[in-house]
């Protein structure tokens, strides 16, 4: 996936004056800046939830600028939220299952046919949800109703909600926000999981030493630009980076 | 029983049908998928009006004291279909409208600014709807059949029941299903539900436009008995009643509402028309009014899941499976 020249204006404010990288698949991509630098907008934009001033977005040789939210969630470029977006009067399982894509449960002919078309695929996606679940440790809070979950294990409900797409990009804004350290030290070993099996993932991220440890390639942001792309290490090295982050 | 509490009672039972067919309808939309439909009740009056007009025959017949379109009498169930097609295609016309571009709070208001508007035009297209006099004279279906009145009045209920039965069958298979967990996900955060690839948009309007078939045809099997159909009667505070309804019987819950369908339209409505009238003539009306919008109030504050809360789904246990790698 890679963004070209993306610009965006809120009410005269430029939030993204010039984002453009590429995420290598395979791979977990850091974006990081300090705040207002832009980082949950480019989010946005590449989510489909905020339309670019300017620049476009491609997945897969395909220009997906203007695509809806929905219809990048079908091509396997999922999101999630800085802010908890749990189903919250939704148990935990059944936010796993109403996540999962092409189901034939949802379509109207369900009104003509009842449970008799969608009886088999919902047993596989109960399956596929349940592993989840004990991958995760969250089997014995299935039947809890999502909203009454702890700020982590909500971060942890995203992410296994996000898996049930079967994304081939998911993007993380903050994960980590608002999770206590240890089960943040929990998601981050999940993350690490993930990115070993091969899921592309851009993960926005404030706490630079989770994205030392997680990501091979970072993107910086400040005042709405991408000012350094590389590792950490080189990052480190870079004056505009360390401007950036030292100015605020 | 006497033959007059009989009577009274095969009455409110079917107003119990109809108004259960009605907390239904408003509840897959505002309880389900949380559209806050205050133009609820015209889908109801135009399913209404259909069945009133399929069922008349010509206008020029009983002296022509009547003006309306149509003007057909069609067998029973046909004007009932009919009304919940119209009823449908009036919804599917408002959702496009409403559901596409506007966030729910808007959509709020222009409901209720299309309730406001469309009482006006009926009121005032005297050629197509009779104006405020509305129609009357509207025939009962299989009148022909040889009953005495009460015999008749039983029938009915019998033939509501079945009706609500078979609309229960639908209901139920949307609430149940992957489509009735997906409207509700996007009920509780339409953002979130979007990017997991629910078209909301598209969910929206089809519970929209199956909820606006409801309420036509609840209003044809309303109509059909008691003969007569008035713009008046079809104000938009007749939906705060049955939204006051699915509030107290439980949000969501297809049972709690079909409880508040008994509670609020039957029973308090009936109740309440047993009190004395005293002070200056309407306040017993008005506070009527005032007690349904305080219980609605009441609720929401004190007890905003309903009598009957929306039901936790729980799946059955099933061999766990066990895969390495496969998370994604």
């Amino acid at each position: 996936m890679s963004a070209e020249g993306l610009r965006r204006e809120f009410g005269g404010v430029w939030a993204v004056t010039d984002a453009t990288f590429t995420l290598r698949r395979g791979m977990i991509t850091s974006l990081i800046g300090p705040n207002g630098a832009g980082k949950s907008t480019v989010v946005g934009i590449i989510g489909g939830a905020i339309t670019p001033s300017a620049g476009r977005v491609i997945c897969d040789g395909t220009d997906i600028t203007r695509m809806p939210p929905h219809q990048r969630a079908r091509i396997g470029l999922v999101r999630t939220y800085q802010l908890s977006s749990e189903f919250g009067k939704l148990t935990v399982l059944e936010n796993l299952l109403v996540a999962a894509p092409g189901q034939r449960g949802e379509q109207i002919r369900t009104l003509i046919y009842g449970k008799r078309c969608w009886r088999r695929q919902e047993e596989g996606l109960l399956d596929r949800a349940r592993f989840l679940l004990d991958r995760f440790a969250m089997s014995h809070q299935e039947n809890e109703y999502a909203g009454n979950l702890s700020g982590g294990q909500k971060r942890l409900l995203e992410i296994m909600r996000a898996l049930m797409c079967r994304p081939k990009l998911l993007l993380l804004d903050e994960p980590m926000a608002g999770v206590n350290p240890t089960l943040a030290q929990t998601i981050e070993g999940y993350l690490a999981d993930l990115g070993r099996e091969g899921l592309t993932m851009l993960l926005v991220e404030h706490e630079l030493g989770l994205v030392e440890r997680l990501s091979e390639s970072v993107i910086v942001m400040a005042q709405g630009k991408v000012i350094a792309t590389g590792s950490m290490p080189e990052l480190r090295a870079h004056p505009e980076v360390l401007h950036a982050y030292l100015a605020g | 029983m006497s033959s007059a509490t009989s009577y009274y009672a095969s009455t409110l039972l079917v107003y119990l049908g109809v108004d259960i067919m009605a907390c239904w309808s408003l509840n897959l939309q505002y309880g389900v998928a949380g559209i806050y439909n205050f133009a609820w009740v015209i889908f109801q009056a135009a399913g209404a009006y259909t069945a009133g007009v399929l069922t008349l025959g010509p206008a020029s017949g009983n002296g022509g004291f009547q003006q309306y379109i149509l003007g057909l009498r069609l067998p029973y169930p046909l004007p009932v279909l009919a009304a919940g097609v119209v009823a449908g295609v009036l919804a599917l016309l408002v959702g496009l409208v409403t559901l596409r571009r506007l966030r729910t709070d808007y959509q709020a208001m222009v409901m209720l600014v299309i309730s406001v508007i469309a009482v006006l035009v009926v009121e005032n297209v005297i050629r197509l709807f009779n104006g405020p006099a509305g129609l009357s004279l509207i025939p009962q279906p299989l009148g022909s059949l040889p009953l005495t009145t009460l015999g008749y009045q039983w029938f009915y209920v019998v033939l509501t029941a079945a009706t609500c039965t078979v609309i229960y069958v639908f209901v139920h298979r949307v609430t149940s299903s992957p489509l009735g967990r997906a409207l509700r996900a996007t009920r509780d955060n339409e953002d979130a539900a979007a990017a997991l690839g629910k078209d909301v948009v598209r969910l929206r309007l089809f519970i929209f436009v199956f909820g606006g078939v409801i309420a036509g045809i609840s209003g044809a099997v309303l109509v059909q008995f008691i003969g007569a159909w008035s713009p008046g009667s079809w104000a938009y505070v007749e939906t705060l009643v049955v939204l006051t309804a699915i509030i107290v019987g439980g949000t969501g819950n297809n049972a709690g509402v079909m409880f508040g369908a008994l509670l609020v339209p039957v029973a308090f409505n009936e109740a309440t028309r047993f009190i004395p009238q005293f002070g200056r003539p309407g306040l017993v009306d008005a506070l009527q009014w005032i007690i349904i919008g305080l219980l609605a109030l009441i609720f929401l504050w004190f007890w905003p899941q309903g009598i009957i809360a929306e039901r936790r789904r729980r799946f059955p246990e099933r061999p766990r499976v066990v895969r390495s790698g496969e998370g994604t």
